[in-house]
């Protein structure tokens, strides 16, 4: 009965907050519990023995004094002579529970302490052993708790019973005495093991800390791998952890391949229908001229989101957005050399772009490329780092003197897939691409008016610590 | 004005070979890296179009090489992996523009007009000498507004000429130039398509600069 509602107990999850807790809180709440319950433990124990010990000692001084009792009642002959005494001044005073008494075969008093003058004691009602003796704890008359022993002697063919007690409140106040001792120091000494049991636990955990921030700093792009030197329990942890970053770097490099081979095996084919159809007027031409339109598209796209869904997994990656923009403005400038491309560039202090550098190329790439293909004379481009209450954000801003875009129009070419003049060169899914992986990154992107006339461009994208270059 | 297609798949290659050959260029053809590689490296070409996968040698090492060794004609490059690494790559590697496939024609023919134009340091796609007007993109030719009828081979002497103009161009250069390599080199044919120009031009358009060639005067 009791089993079935401790398991209910267990299956109710009421460990559960202990289970998923913290580790060392786990540790100290265990250890200090059983602290708790050893130590009452002890110092029950040590006083019980403390407690017996006494008792047992006083029972052999009650002894001692019956042994004098019996001889001075051998030397005198006479049970009720008045030269039967002990010599302790506690069997003086009454109500003390420090009595003697002797009394004959009728059960009359002979001979007493003069303690007891005036009361009875209680009788003891265990049985005598085979030395005539027995020994019992009683309360007398005035509520004192007392060791009696007795023991019955014959003499001169009479017998007599000899009973002797002690006070064993005072052991009683002695026993409690060591008690509120032995609480305290071993108080003291929990309270330290369990300071102990803390620290202990901090320093064991000490490793999963330092696993911890390695972690993160593969997650904030400061490290490609987990480092340091962990003890052997974590240790496989750690190698586990740079397993799965190595392994899932593999499959999103294999992938890439496999796209990149894919999109070249598709598309020379594709070229090729295109432009032998280009030129037919007959409605085999039509037809194949249409329909490779649609496939170009489709392959773009697929392939774009191929690319996308094996970026998202990436993590601890990020790149100088400096070196990336001076690349892309040099391709650019070479690209296009009527048109000027500028580069403001920003001061070392910039953060860095958290993600992967091919992804930057992507996005300011074809915004770069977008900017030039518009432009009558000036493409701009500078970076700032722009802070937010949460978040330090990179702010890529490329601008031209191009005709620029209506808001309408900018809300338009925002949507997935159009484009506004058909005629100038390009598929239209270069701000598809910019779109999705400032999506995936968690970015924004705004069309705005320039003051240089055309587009403005503002690419928002989340940031990193710097690295090294 | 002669180009040099390296393009490793057959049709592709035909079809640029076809669409640059109607648009006046005199257009020699590689199928494989090899070959594209020798033959920039020892014909004069005024620009060239290089697939980057091919076989043999791959486009950017052939770029690399005809650098190198300091050839300096326009490169278009073909490219299916249209990243922008890639792009960035292609253009680090000395090529002077790229066309992702699939591409349009007439894509390609633009890219190369201006890439042929901007090499001889022209801004815009109408040259002029004179009272004559060269329309670069629709292959007209006006004399004081009044348009020209002319063959195709006189008019790629013609553009030959306006684009180096200023320069005195070779009867030999003129033919390496107008002719793919599988002409029949006769440099008597040069002379009697400048005589049939100098007919339906002012005369004084196409100067002879004795046992040097010819030159268009600059303005």
């Amino acid at each position: 009965m009791r089993i079935d509602r401790t398991l209910a107990w267990f299956r109710a999850g009421a460990l559960s907050p202990f289970l998923t807790g913290s580790i060392a809180a786990r540790l100290f709440w265990l250890s200090a519990g059983w602290l708790v319950v050893a130590l009452v433990a002890t110092a029950f124990l040590l006083t019980e023995l403390y407690s017996h010990a006494l008792d047992t000692s006083l029972t052999q001084t009650l002894d001692f004094h019956l042994e004098t009792l019996i001889s001075h009642i051998l030397d005198t002959g006479d049970p009720s002579s008045t030269d039967i005494f002990i010599p302790d001044p506690r069997f003086s005073r009454s109500a003390s529970g420090w009595y003697w008494v002797i009394t004959d075969d009728k059960g009359q008093a002979t001979n007493l302490s003069s303690s007891l003058t005036g009361s009875v004691l209680p009788t003891i009602d265990v049985p005598f052993d085979a030395d005539k003796y027995r020994t019992e704890a009683k309360t007398d008359e005035f509520g004192v708790h007392i060791r009696m022993v007795e023991r019955e002697v014959t003499v001169k063919g009479r017998t007599y019973h000899i009973v002797v007690t002690g006070s064993l409140d005072e052991i009683f106040r002695l026993v409690a005495d060591f008690r509120g001792q032995t609480l305290i120091v071993l108080s003291a000494v929990g309270g330290m093991l369990a300071i102990m049991s803390f620290i202990v636990a901090r320093i064991a955990l000490r490793p999963i800390g330092r696993l911890r921030k390695a972690i993160e700093a593969v997650r904030e792009g400061d490290a490609s791998t987990v480092t340091g030197r962990y003890p052997q329990e974590i240790a496989p942890l750690a190698d586990e952890v740079n397993e799965l970053l190595r392994s899932n770097a593999q499959i999103i490099e294999r992938a890439r391949n496999q796209v990149g081979n894919l999109a070249h095996g598709l598309k020379t084919p594709l070229a090729v229908l295109r432009n032998e159809a280009a030129g037919s007027k007959t409605r085999l031409g039509e037809v194949v001229r249409s329909e490779t339109e649609k496939m170009t598209e489709m392959v773009s796209g697929y392939l774009d989101k191929a690319r996308i869904a094996a970026r998202t997994a990436v993590v601890g990656r990020k790149a100088d957005p400096t070196i990336v923009m001076l690349r892309l403005c040099r391709v650019m400038q070479k690209i296009n050399p009527n048109r000027t491309v500028t580069f403001t560039r920003p001061d070392a202090s910039l953060p860095w772009f958290r993600g992967e550098e091919a992804d930057l190329e992507e996005m300011a790439g074809n915004l770069l490329d977008n900017a030039c293909k518009w432009s009558k004379t000036q493409v701009t481009v500078s970076m700032v780092a722009e802070r937010t209450e949460t978040a330090t954000l990179l702010l890529i801003r490329i601008e031209d003197d191009g005709p620029g875009l209506t808001e309408q129009e900018a809300a338009k070419v925002l949507q997935r897939g159009v484009r506004l003049d058909e005629k100038t060169p390009g598929s239209g899914l270069g701000l598809d691409i910019v779109k999705e992986l400032v999506d995936v990154y968690g970015g924004t992107l705004q069309l705005k008016r320039s003051s240089l006339g055309g587009l403005l461009a503002e690419l928002r994208l989340p940031s990193a610590r710097l690295g090294r270059s | 004005m002669r180009v040099l297609v390296v393009e490793d798949d057959k049709n592709l290659n035909r079809q640029i070979k076809e669409a640059l050959t109607d648009a006046g260029y005199a257009v020699d053809v590689a199928f494989d890296g090899e070959e594209g590689h020798f033959l920039g490296d020892t014909e004069p070409y005024d620009a060239v179009v290089l697939d980057i996968g091919l076989p043999q040698m791959d486009g950017l090492s052939v770029l690399e090489e005809w650098r190198r060794a300091g050839k300096s004609m326009p490169v278009l490059l073909l490219t299916a992996r249209d990243r922008w690494s890639d792009k960035v790559q292609g253009i680090d590697a000395g090529a002077d523009d790229y066309v992702a496939k699939p591409f349009h024609m007439e894509e390609i023919l633009a890219r190369l007009r201006a890439l042929v134009r901007r090499a001889a340091g022209h801004a815009s796609n109408e040259i002029t000498a004179g009272p004559v007007r060269l329309d670069v993109k629709a292959g007209k030719v006006t004399v004081d507004g009044q348009s020209v009828k002319l063959t195709s081979h006189e008019l790629r002497l013609l553009s030959y000429l306006m684009h180096h103009k200023g320069k005195v161009v070779s009867r030999t250069e003129l033919t390496e130039h107008l002719y793919d390599q599988d002409f029949d080199r006769d440099s008597n044919t040069i002379e009697v398509f400048v005589g049939r120009l100098r007919k339906k031009l002012p005369e004084e358009v196409i100067q002879t600069v004795r046992g040097l060639g010819y030159q268009i005067l600059e303005d």
